[in-house]
C-alpha cells in the first residue's frame, strides 16, 4: 500500500523521487531547510525511525526583519545627530514597516548595543555574509548565514496585512527529503552527531550575536511531519553521508565546510534525481556526466552537450514509465477481465496515483476506460512535471556550477572552479594520484573527463581518445591554477587537498 | 652560402666538426645526442672528445653498492635526467662489459665481486607486465623481506614506478606495500621504504648542474681550434666565438652565468624541474642560436654569410638564452625555455631602463650611463642597426609610424632589455636588474633564503612587506600594518572579499612562542611563514613561500598587483587563512571556561572586534560589546 500524500492533485513524481524535489529550492536553500529539521531533532540527529520524525521550524521574525526589512539603518547611522535621536528615528521608521508578528517592541536592542553605530555595524556584518542579501527576492525569503541554532528560520510569505504562511516557494520540502536520506544512510547517526557538534553550538560568537538581535526564538505553532521518501535505502544516501563526513573531517572552519556541503548535496541530489529516473524508466546503465573542461578549442564540447541533453530527457521518460507501469500490475489484467473493468481500473489508478479524486475537477475522468485514464494521467503528469520537477536537472546543475553555456550555444557539463574544488576536498584525503582522482570521480558521481573513464565513448567512436586526454590535461592545468595539483614530473602528478591531513608540503 | 665567403675561406672552418657535434645537443626537433643510447656513435663519427660531466650521484650509487649494503636500488628521475647514463655508469663500474650493455635484453644480470647478483632494469617502461611484475616482486623481497640473493637496480620515472606498483597491487588484490612509502619519498614527505636506496636524479641542485654544464661546454678543448679560424681574424666577429666568450666570463668571474643561475634557482623553487638534457640543450642554444640559421642553430659554415649580411647581432646570447632564435612553439616544448619565459624578461621593464635605452643616446644627462651600459657593447648593445632604428623611431619618420616599423623597434627594444638584465652591474642604483623581470622581488627572495640558510636575521624591509601583504589578503582592506597580523573573518565564508571581523591578532615577530617566524623549510629549500597562534607545539600553521607566492605578497604590499598574476596564489593564501581561522577555532574550544576573562563577563556579553582604518592607513581593532542574555 502506497503512502498517501496530501495536498497533491495526483502522485506520480512523488513515487519516483519522494515528496518532494523542487527546482526553485536550490541546494543552499535545501541545506537550510535541512538544518531546520535537524535543529528540532538534536537529541537524536539523523537517527530513529523516519515515520516519527517531526519538526517545528523557527520563524525569527525579528531577526530577519532587522536584517532584510530594515533599509534605513545606514542612512540614519550617517546622520549628524545624537545617539538618542538616531534610536528614536529608527524605531519610528522600523515600526511603520513591522509585521506586528512579535516585532512591535524592539526597545531591547538599546540594552544590547552600547550605541546606534554599533548596532548598525553589527547589521552590516550579518548582511555581508547572508545568502542572496542583495538579490531582489522578497525579504522574507532571504537568509542569514547559518551561524548556529538561533540563525535558522523557514521561508515565509508575509503579506502587507501581516498575514504569514509557508507557501512552499523556496522551502518546498527538499530539505526534508535530504534529512530523510541522510538519516537512512548507514552512518547517518554518526553524521548527525558531528553536524550538531559543529553547527549547533549555541555559544559560538556569531550565534550569540544573532540571538542577541532576535531575542527568544519564535517557533511555528505545531510540529510537522516530513517527506515521505520512497526508498528505505539507496546507495546515493550512503554516498552523500560519507561525503559529508569526509568534508567535515577536513581541517577547515565549519563555516567554510558548509559551502562544500551545499555543493556536494546539490551534486548528490542531482544524481539521485537522475538515478531514480533511470531505474523507473528501466535503464540499467549507470548515470554518466561527460564534462568538458573549458578551453578555447575542445572536441569534448559537443559530447558533453549530448550527455547533458540525454540526462535532461530522463525524468520525463520516467514519468511516462511510472504511470504505464500500472498496466504491468497483475491487478490490471484481472481488472480488465472482470465484470466491471472501468470501475476496477479506476480503483487501481486511485490506489496507485491518488487519482482521479472525487473532486469536482476530476469528475470528467470518472467514466473513462482504463487505457484512457492512463494516457490522460500521463498527459497531466507530464505537464505538471515540466513546470518544476522537470527543471531540476537544469537549475541545480547550473546552481552547483556543473553546467554552463560559456563559449557555447547550448548547455553542457563544464564544471567551474568552485565545484572542482569541492570535488577535491570531498574525494582526496591527503593526496592522490591524478588518474586515481579521475577514476574516483567516475565511480562516485559518474563524472567522465579522461580517456580511461570514457573508454566506452572512444570505443563507440563518439570521440577520439586524444580529445579526452587533452581534456584531462586541461583539468590538470586548471587544478594547478587552483593550487590543488602538484606535478612531480612530466609523467606524474598528484591531486592535493589543502585541508587534508597531509596537505601542505 | 654566398660565393664571397667560400672564396676567402677556401677550406672548412677548423672547429666545424665540434660545432656540428655541439649543435646536435641543441633544441632541434630530433636532438638525438641527448639520448645516452646514441652518444657513442655520434662521438666516433665526429672524432671529437666528449662533453664530460661529473656525476656526483653516480659516485654515490657506486659507493652504495660497493659498501655491500643489503637491499636494492631505485634510480628515479624525469626524462632527460640521465637515468640510463647512471645505470650504464654503475654497470661498467661494477665490471659489466660494453657489449653486455649494448645487447638487446631489457633485464641484465651481473655477478658482483662479493658473489651477489645484481639485476639491472635500465628502463622499467620497456618491460612487459609479467617481466615487470617479476622484477617488482624481487624488489619487494629484497627490500622488505630480507632476501639477499639478488639486488635489483631499477631505473624508472616516478609516474611509471608508482603506476606499475599500483597495477601489480591490483592484480594481487592488495595495496602494494612499496607504493605509498615510495610516493611519500618522491614527494619528500617520508623516507624510502625498507632497504630500498632511492637515488632521485630530479632532486639535484640546478644551479650547480647549470654551472657544470656551461663549463663543460664553454671550456671544452675543441674550441682551441678556433684560434686559427679566419672567420674571427682581422676584426671579424664570429657570433659563435663571441657567445662562447661571454659564457666563459672574465677571470673566472661570470656575471652572466651567475644571473642565469639566479633565474634557474627561482625557477626550481617555483617547482620547475630542469633535467640535464635540457641544460645541455640550453648551453648549445646559447652559443649557436641564430634565427636565420637552419633550425635556428648556427654551424661554422653559416658564419661567413651572417657576417656578410651584418646579421651578427641576431645571434645575441641574451636572446638565445630564452630561445628567441627558435619558433616559439618549438621553444615552449622544452621545460627550460618555458621556465625561463616565466620571468617575462624582455617584456617587463622599468621606466628608468626604457628611458635609458630610448633616450640615452641623445640625452646628455643619460650619456654617461648609456656609454657605460649600452654603447660599450658594439656587438649586441648599441649596434649600428639599433642606433639607426632608434633614430627612425625618435625622429618620427613617416615610415616609423607604420606598425611594421614600430614592431621592429619593439623587437629590438626587447632584445636590449634582455641584454640589460644580464649585463647591469650588481647594485646599479638607478637600474636594478630585478625590475626587468616579472619577479621584481626575486633578489629579495634569494637574499632571504641566503640569510635563512646562514641562520641570519631576515631583512626588516622584507618582513614588513610580507606582513603588510599578508594583512591585506587577510582582511581585504588596504591597511599598512607591519607589526601585527590580523587573522580576520567575515563571519561566514573565508572566501568573502572583505573580512572586517578580527578573530585573533598575532605579533609579526615570534615572541614567547607566539607570532610569525620566517624560517627555512628544509624539505623544499623554500622560505616559510610559520604563524603560531598560541605557544606550544601544534599551535602554528606553516605556509611555504615559493618565489611566486613571495612576489604575490610583496606586490600586494606595494599596492600593485598585475592582472597577469595567476589566481593560484590567492587561492593558496585563502586556504592558509582558512587554516589559521580553524586553528583559532580549535584553540578557543580548548580554552577552559572563563579563563582570561573577568568572571561573568563571557556569560553576559560578547565582544566583536571590528577592523577599522585610521588616517594613516593603519588598521586597528575596535571592540564592539554586545550584551546578551545568559
Amino acid at each position: 500500500m502506497r503512502k498517501k500524500i496530501s495536498n497533491v492533485d495526483f502522485a506520480v513524481d512523488e513515487h519516483i523521487w519522494g515528496h518532494r524535489l523542487y527546482d526553485e529550492q536550490l541546494p543552499h536553500l535545501t541545506v537550510l531547510e535541512f538544518l531546520g529539521v535537524l535543529g528540532s531533532n538534536t537529541n537524536a540527529p539523523l537517527a530513529g525511525p523516519s515515520d516519527q520524525i517531526r519538526y517545528r521550524p523557527q520563524r525569527q521574525i525579528r531577526l530577519r526583519g532587522l536584517l532584510f526589512n530594515n533599509p534605513f539603518v545606514e542612512s540614519i547611522r550617517e546622520r549628524q545627530v545624537s545617539d538618542e535621536e538616531k534610536w528614536r528615528e529608527w524605531t519610528e521608521r522600523f515600526s511603520e514597516d513591522s509585521t506586528k508578528l512579535g516585532d512591535q517592541d524592539m526597545g531591547y536592542l538599546r540594552d544590547v548595543f552600547a550605541s546606534f553605530d554599533d548596532f548598525a555595524k553589527a547589521i552590516e556584518l550579518l548582511r555581508s555574509s547572508a545568502f542572496e542579501a542583495r538579490s531582489n527576492k522578497r525579504w522574507s525569503s532571504k537568509f542569514v548565514f547559518p551561524f548556529g541554532p538561533d540563525a535558522l528560520y523557514e521561508d515565509l510569505r508575509i503579506d502587507a496585512k501581516g498575514g504569514v504562511s509557508n507557501d512552499r516557494r523556496f522551502f518546498a520540502r527538499t530539505g526534508e527529503l535530504l534529512y530523510l536520506m541522510l538519516s537512512r544512510a548507514s552512518r547517518g547517526p554518526e553524521l548527525g552527531a558531528k553536524l550538531v557538534e559543529r553547527l549547533f553550538d549555541p555559544s559560538k560568537t556569531m550565534n550569540r550575536l544573532v540571538r542577541a538581535m532576535q531575542g527568544e526564538a519564535q517557533l511555528v505553532e505545531g510540529a510537522r511531519e516530513i517527506g515521505p521518501l520512497p526508498y528505505e535505502r539507496h546507495p546515493r544516501f550512503d554516498r552523500m553521508c560519507d561525503d559529508w563526513l569526509a568534508i567535515l573531517s577536513r581541517d577547515m572552519p565549519v563555516y567554510d565546510a558548509l559551502e562544500h556541503l551545499i555543493a556536494n548535496a546539490g551534486l548528490n541530489l542531482l544524481l539521485y534525481f537522475l538515478e531514480c529516473a533511470k531505474t523507473v524508466a528501466g535503464d540499467a546503465d549507470p548515470v554518466e556526466i561527460v564534462c568538458e573542461i573549458v578551453a578555447q578549442r575542445t572536441k569534448v564540447r559537443a559530447l558533453s552537450g549530448d550527455s547533458y541533453h540525454a540526462n535532461q530527457a530522463l525524468s520525463v521518460r520516467a514519468i511516462r514509465a511510472e504511470v504505464e507501469s500500472v498496466k504491468l500490475d497483475p491487478r490490471w489484467d484481472s481488472a480488465m477481465q472482470s465484470g466491471n473493468p472501468q470501475g476496477e481500473c479506476l480503483d487501481l489508478m486511485r490506489e496507485m496515483f491518488q487519482w482521479p479524486t472525487n473532486d469536482k475537477d476530476d469528475e470528467e475522468y470518472l467514466n473513462l476506460p482504463g487505457e484512457e485514464l492512463v494516457s490522460k494521467l500521463i498527459e497531466k503528469a507530464e505537464s505538471r512535471h515540466e513546470q518544476h520537477v522537470g527543471k531540476i536537472h537544469s537549475t541545480w546543475s547550473k546552481s552547483i556550477g556543473l553546467s554552463s553555456r560559456r563559449l557555447a550555444r547550448r548547455n553542457r557539463y563544464a564544471p567551474n572552479d568552485r565545484l572542482l574544488k569541492t570535488l577535491v576536498i570531498t574525494i582526496v584525503d591527503g593526496r592522490m594520484q591524478f588518474d586515481e582522482f579521475l577514476s574516483e570521480a567516475k565511480k562516485r558521481y559518474g563524472i567522465v573527463i579522461g580517456d580511461v573513464e570514457g573508454a566506452r565513448l572512444v570505443l563507440n567512436k563518439k570521440v577520439d581518445q586524444e580529445a579526452l586526454s587533452d581534456n584531462v590535461r586541461n583539468l590538470e592545468t586548471r587544478l594547478v591554477g587552483l593550487g590543488l595539483v602538484r606535478r612531480l614530473s612530466d609523467s606524474c602528478s598528484f591531486v592535493e587537498n589543502p585541508f587534508g591531513s597531509k596537505g601542505e608540503e | 652560402m654566398n660565393g664571397l665567403a667560400s672564396m676567402e675561406l677556401g677550406s672548412a672552418p677548423p672547429s666545424g666538426a665540434w660545432v656540428r657535434f655541439l649543435r646536435s645537443y641543441g633544441p632541434t626537433p630530433n636532438n638525438l645526442n641527448l639520448f645516452d643510447e646514441y652518444i657513442t656513435g655520434a662521438l666516433n663519427r665526429a672524432k671529437v672528445s666528449p662533453i664530460t660531466l661529473s656525476s656526483p650521484q653516480l659516485d654515490k650509487i657506486v659507493a652504495h653498492v660497493n659498501s655491500g649494503a643489503p637491499g636494492s636500488l631505485l634510480i628515479a628521475g624525469t626524462a632527460g635526467d640521465g637515468k640510463t647514463y647512471h645505470c650504464r655508469g654503475l654497470w661498467s663500474a661494477l665490471g659489466g662489459t660494453a657489449a653486455g650493455w649494448a645487447d638487446a635484453s631489457v633485464v641484465k644480470e651481473l655477478i658482483l665481486s662479493d658473489g651477489r647478483v645484481a639485476v639491472f632494469v635500465k628502463d622499467l617502461s620497456e618491460l612487459r607486465d609479467e617481466q615487470s611484475d617479476e622484477a617488482l616482486m624481487m624488489l619487494e623481497r629484497s627490500t622488505l623481506d630480507g632476501d639477499d640473493s639478488k639486488i635489483m637496480v631499477i631505473a624508472a620515472n616516478h609516474g611509471q614506478m608508482l603506476e606499475r606498483l599500483r597495477d601489480l597491487g591490483l592484480r594481487q588484490g592488495r595495496e602494494h606495500p612499496l607504493r605509498k612509502p615510495l610516493q611519500d619519498a618522491f614527494l619528500l614527505a617520508g623516507d624510502s621504504p625498507g632497504r630500498l636506496a632511492l637515488f632521485d636524479l630530479s632532486r639535484i641542485a640546478h644551479r650547480d648542474s647549470l654551472i657544470e654544464v656551461v663549463r663543460a661546454v664553454s671550456e671544452h678543448k675543441e674550441w682551441d681550434n678556433c684560434s686559427s679560424c679566419p672567420l674571427q681574424a682581422n676584426g671579424r666577429v664570429c657570433p659563435i666565438s663571441e657567445n662562447r666568450r661571454r659564457l666563459l666570463g672574465v677571470d673566472g668571474e661570470n656575471a652572466f652565468v651567475r644571473r642565469l643561475g639566479d633565474l634557474v634557482d627561482i625557477a626550481r623553487l617555483n617547482g620547475w624541474h630542469l633535467p640535464v638534457r635540457d641544460l645541455l640543450a640550453l648551453a648549445s642554444n646559447m652559443i649557436l642560436g641564430h634565427p636565420l640559421a637552419k633550425e635556428g642553430l648556427m654551424a661554422c659554415t653559416d658564419v661567413a654569410r651572417i657576417q656578410a649580411d651584418e646579421a651578427g647581432e641576431l645571434a645575441s646570447i641574451y636572446g638565445n638564452v630564452f630561445g628567441a632564435n627558435l619558433p616559439s612553439r618549438r621553444a615552449m616544448e622544452r621545460p627550460v625555455f618555458k621556465a625561463l619565459a616565466s620571468f617575462g624578461i624582455g617584456e617587463e621593464s622599468s621606466s628608468g631602463a626604457d628611458g635609458l635605452l630610448v633616450y640615452g643616446h641623445d640625452d646628455f644627462k643619460l650619456a654617461e650611463s648609456f656609454a657605460r651600459l649600452v654603447a660599450s657593447d658594439p656587438v649586441y648593445g648599441a649596434t649600428p642597426g639599433y642606433l639607426s632604428a632608434l633614430q627612425r623611431y625618435l625622429e618620427g619618420e613617416e615610415s616609423a609610424r607604420l606598425e611594421s616599423e614600430t614592431d621592429e623597434f619593439m623587437t629590438r627594444l626587447e632584445s636590449q632589455r634582455r641584454r640589460l638584465f644580464f649585463t647591469l652591474p650588481d647594485g646599479e642604483p638607478f637600474y636594478p636588474f630585478w625590475e626587468m623581470t616579472a619577479f621584481r622581488f626575486g633578489g629579495d627572495y634569494l637574499e632571504t633564503i641566503r640569510a635563512l640558510t646562514e641562520r641570519k636575521a631576515v631583512s626588516e624591509s622584507v618582513r614588513s612587506k610580507l606582513v603588510r601583504g599578508l594583512n591585506r589578503v587577510m582582511t581585504g582592506l588596504l591597511i599598512e600594518n607591519t607589526d601585527n597580523i590580523f587573522v580576520a573573518s567575515s563571519g561566514g565564508f573565508t572566501q568573502s572579499r572583505v573580512s572586517v571581523l578580527c578573530d585573533t591578532e598575532a605579533p609579526a615577530k615570534r615572541d614567547r612562542g607566539v607570532g610569525m617566524m620566517v624560517r627555512l623549510d628544509k624539505q623544499t629549500d623554500r622560505a616559510a611563514l610559520d604563524i603560531a597562534l598560541a605557544a606550544g607545539p601544534g599551535n602554528s600553521i606553516v605556509f611555504t613561500l615559493s618565489p611566486i607566492r613571495f612576489e604575490f605578497l610583496c606586490r600586494v604590499a606595494m599596492g600593485a598587483l598585475p592582472g597577469s598574476f595567476s589566481n593560484e596564489c590567492l587561492e593558496d593564501m585563502l586556504a592558509f587563512k582558512a587554516k589559521l581561522l580553524r586553528k583559532a577555532e580549535m584553540l578557543r574550544d580548548l580554552r577552559p571556561e572563563g579563563e582570561d576573562d573577568e568572571i561573568g563577563f563571557e556569560d553576559n556579553s560578547i565582544k566583536l572586534r571590528f577592523i577599522e582604518i585610521e588616517q594613516h592607513g593603519l588598521g586597528f581593532s575596535r571592540p564592539v560589546t554586545v550584551r546578551v542574555s545568559a
